[in-house]
């Protein structure tokens, strides 16, 4: 469903990735691992149209999306749920949802997005009509990961989501992504918690400075020496 | 080989950096005594075009380093030519001390206007600035008892004769000192404070500088040499209106100072004199238009603003660059 | 923009009591004593005011979405009257030979609507054409070389205006050739009181629009955060061409609803220029509410100044009094920045 192909990529005075070879096939749940600074992020963004590729292909669904806006990205099928999240301040939780629907135009569907996205984060419900600005660090994360599923998307790439969360939020969070697998979204996950992902992942890269060093299924990475000395401790 | 020699060294030479400066200089000294240019009408365009020039380097000052476009430029000029001008109108004060006091006199307005919105956020000092130079101009204006207004002050003349020629070497020293000082200025640790707060505030104050007050000493700096260029002003054209203070001047000055290339100083400098020139030639030439002139202003600064940021003195810089690199290419080759 | 206070836990009491809510309070207390006293300058305030409110709010939403200050703003102002001129002064011959009372009521407003049009026309072809190209090469310094830019092009329309169309005043005495209405024992001429009523509506509909329709959220979006609008969808360059034309097009209207007080001449835009850049700083750059709340308070400001204390001060008075403001609320009356911060 979605291929990167020897991607290069970066910024105007610094390029970050060096040749990222990837796949998510429909229906599977992947992780990209990697210390900071390795070009995660920078690979999402990338794949969501935020940043133009240097080199390299990234796919979607067969077709090149190379340099197509963001916006179209979007409207593709594939939502993206950033690092730094992006919501809309001084809006309120139901704006933003209902933003996140932009692209949506029927109704019936936005409503009933909205239904689901209540579900899986009741809190949302109950702070419907607060400002988002005002939310809590976890509650911002649920908000971000609602708005993100509001067009329905295909797949979803969702970058560190644990970040600065304590431990019950953070298991909140990777609940949300288990139960949004299981609901068939295709989810592309950067995360730095390496123990808990590999976990509930089917198949896992590891980047480092750029580069694709490893790829494995969940359980295989967990038993990699190189894995565990890095990034698992033992 | 003696031959190659030469040619690198010549290319040394001409990429020495001091060469073009003093050639530069040179050619303004003379310029007004040679054939076909010792006219007279040539030599006023000379002193609008150097005038333009000396005020750009203030601007500049300030824009370029600090980042604070001081949008009242023009009442800071204008408050220095009232200023000498009442003195030696209302007083006999020579205008050879009265441009200094002008000077002073906006040198103080500046050290006012910037403690009190140099704190804020680049583009509120800038509107600010604006609205201290309008209401200026507001109270020279509408103050006609003092200053007359509209109708025009009428200011005693530098020299008795109606000779363009000492004017210019007058306004041609202001410029070199203007630049020359300004210069120190930037290349001492004052400089070094300036552009570092002019990129990053937050930085600056980390390593122990308060921004505002080094803004502050900038801005006074630029403003004390407006007002000097002011009093030439005054004593040059002998009459002064509260229109010297309009925002179009400012836009005028800012434009050159843009197209030049902001955060260089020479370049405004450099580029004023065929812009002033040429605009004033375009002047005469189409009478019948009047602001045809601004229109090129504006049209320039637009280009510039969207193509060419780093203005004409960027422009300069990266062939300068590229000389160098193939100059020591040739070198490598011997 | 996030306010600095949760406004849902702040006793209602305190959020009275601050600086922002009494300099209000005291406006409102002055307008109704100046109103009891010199009525016919209340209805003046009003009518400019609301015309203000038009101009300030329509620069306080290119700075909110698109991080412009418009210098040229006031050249809007112009390009409307001058629009509304040239299409009401051959209405105006019409209605002298053949008198009718529909021409007579709704005369003046084509000149009005395309007025704004042509403003709104304009400030779409300044988005394409100038703000795209400078948007693709470079964001750096981007309020700065914008507003250096928007200079430039003032200057560039003022004295093109002149050169193409002469330095005349060019100006109507009435809209609607009408005696003026008693109301409350108070003269009030029809013109000004339907250019307030106009102000009204059109502050109405565009708050509306703002605040309930999908393109006026996500405008709201894109000036909160503009990544994450391109993240939802939102094509960015569609919602700035919009924000353009819109506020061009509000800066038009006021010209052309003014016109019977500022005749069209090619440097007219030079006070609504000022007094838009005085409210929108005022209030907080970039707060369109506080835009169209202030623009009334500074109308206020300026006809006070004018009657009681002296055309000679009301340019010195008002400086005085922001930076007065500005020394104790760096964000303005109405922004919410912690302090004034220097952008990076």
């Amino acid at each position: 469903m979605l291929e990167l192909t020897e991607l290069e990529s970066g910024y105007e005075l610094l390029q970050v990735l060096w040749g990222v070879t990837l796949r998510v096939e429909e229906g599977e749940f992947v992780a990209l691992l990697g210390p900071n600074g390795a070009g995660k992020t920078t690979t999402l963004r990338t794949i969501a149209g935020l940043v133009e590729p240097i080199r390299g292909t990234v796919s979607f669904r067969g077709k090149s999306i190379n340099g197509v806006p963001p916006h179209q990205v979007s409207r593709m099928g594939l939502g993206y749920v950033s690092e730094s999240l992006n919501l809309f301040p001084a809006m309120s939780v139901y704006e933003n949802l209902l933003l996140g629907a932009y692209a949506v135009r029927d109704k019936a569907q936005r409503l009933s997005t909205m239904e689901l996205v209540f579900e899986l984060f009741p809190r949302l419900h109950e702070r419907r009509s607060q400002l988002a600005g005002t939310l809590s660090g976890g509650e911002r994360k649920m908000l971000a990961i609602g708005r993100g599923l509001m067009p329905s998307p295909s797949l979803l790439l969702v970058d560190e989501p644990s970040l600065g969360l304590a431990p019950i939020p953070t298991l909140a969070a990777f609940e949300a992504l288990k139960r949004l697998r299981e609901r068939g979204v295709t989810i592309l996950l950067v995360e730095q918690n390496v123990n808990t992902t590999l976990r509930i992942v089917d198949r896992a890269y590891v980047l480092e400075q750029g580069r694709v060093v490893l790829e494995g299924t969940g359980k295989q990475l967990l038993g990699n020496p190189h894995v565990q000395e890095a990034y698992l401790g033992i | 080989m003696p031959a190659r020699t030469s040619v690198s060294a010549m290319r040394a030479f001409l990429a020495d950096r001091r060469v073009p400066v003093v050639a530069f200089v040179l050619l303004l000294l003379v310029l007004p005594l040679i054939p076909p240019f010792n006219r007279q009408d040539f030599t006023r365009y000379l002193v609008v075009a150097v005038f333009m020039a000396a005020q750009a380097v203030a601007f500049d000052f300030t824009a370029g380093y600090i980042n604070v476009v001081n949008f009242g430029f023009a009442a800071f000029v204008g408050l220095g030519g009232y200023t000498s001008g009442l003195l030696a109108a209302n007083y006999g004060l020579s205008p050879w001390i009265g441009i200094f006091v002008g000077a002073l006199a906006a040198g103080l307005l500046g050290l006012l206007t910037g403690a009190l919105t140099l704190r804020l956020r680049g583009i509120y000092a800038a509107v600010m600035a604006w609205f201290v130079g309008l209401a200026l101009m507001g109270i020279v204006r509408n103050w006609a008892d003092v200053t007359r207004g509209s109708l025009g002050l009428n200011v005693p003349l530098f020299f008795a004769s109606s000779d363009n020629l000492p004017y210019y070497y007058v306004i041609l020293a202001m410029l070199l000192v203007t630049l020359l000082v300004l210069a120190l200025v930037i290349r001492s640790h004052l400089g070094l404070a300036f552009r570092a707060i002019g990129q990053n505030v937050q930085a600056a104050r980390a390593s122990g500088i308060n921004p505002t007050r080094y803004l502050v000493i900038n801005f006074t700096l630029s403003s004390a040499f407006a007002g000097l260029l002011g009093g030439f002003y005054a004593h040059y054209y002998g009459i002064l209106t509260p229109d010297v203070m309009l925002t179009s001047r400012t836009v005028e000055v800012l434009a050159i100072a843009y197209i030049g290339g902001r955060g260089s100083l020479w370049g405004g400098a450099v580029i004023a004199i065929p812009l002033g020139i040429g605009v004033e030639l375009l002047r005469i030439q189409f009478s019948d238009l009047p602001g045809i002139h601004l229109v090129l202003y504006g049209i320039l600064l637009i280009l510039v603003m969207i193509y060419r940021p780093a203005g004409v003195a960027g422009f300069l810089r990266g062939l300068d660059a590229r000389l160098r690199r193939g100059g020591s290419a040739a070198h490598e080759g011997e | 923009m996030t306010s600095a206070l949760n406004p849902q836990t702040v006793p209602l009491a305190r959020r009275l009591l601050s600086f922002t809510w009494i300099t209000i309070g005291i406006a409102v207390l002055v307008t109704v004593v100046v109103g009891i006293n010199y009525p016919s300058i209340l209805v003046s305030t009003l009518a400019t005011g609301g015309m203000w409110a038009l101009m300030a709010g329509g620069l306080a939403l290119v700075f909110g979405v698109m991080n412009i200050p418009n210098f040229a703003h006031g050249e809007f102002f112009m390009i409307g009257s001058l629009a509304s001129f040239t299409v009401f002064t051959p209405i105006q011959n019409e209605l002298l030979e053949h008198p009718s009372t529909l021409l007579l009521v709704l005369g003046p407003f084509p000149g009005m609507i395309l007025a704004a049009l042509v403003g709104a026309a304009v400030g779409v072809v300044m988005e394409v054409f100038l703000f795209r190209p400078l948007r693709r090469r470079s964001r750096d310094q981007w309020v700065m070389n914008t507003f250096l830019l928007t200079a430039g092009i003032s200057v560039v329309l003022v004295n093109g205006n002149q050169l193409l169309f002469g330095n005349d005043f060019r100006g109507i005495t009435r809209y609607w050739d009408v005696p003026p209405l008693q109301v409350l024992g108070v003269s009030v001429a029809v013109d000004r009181a339907l250019v307030f009523i106009i102000a009204l509506i059109t502050i109405a509909l565009f708050s509306v629009f703002l605040r309930s329709t999908r393109t006026g959220r996500a405008m709201r979006a894109v000036s909160q955060d503009e990544t994450g609008a391109q993240m939802v969808g939102i094509d960015l360059n569609r919602i700035f061409m919009l924000t353009l034309g819109l506020s061009c097009g509000l800066a038009s209207l006021a010209g052309a609803s003014l016109l019977f007080m500022f005749p069209s001449y090619p440097s007219v835009g030079v006070q609504p220029l000022y007094l838009a850049w005085y409210v929108v700083i005022l209030a907080g750059l970039g707060n369109v509410q506080g835009a169209v709340v202030g623009a009334f308070i500074v109308a206020l400001l300026q006809t006070l100044t004018v009657y009681f204390i002296g055309v000679g001060w009301v340019d010195v008075l008002p400086t005085a009094f922001i930076i007065f403001i500005l020394l104790f609320k760096p964000s303005g009356l109405f922004g919410s920045e912690v302090k004034g911060v220097w952008e990076q």
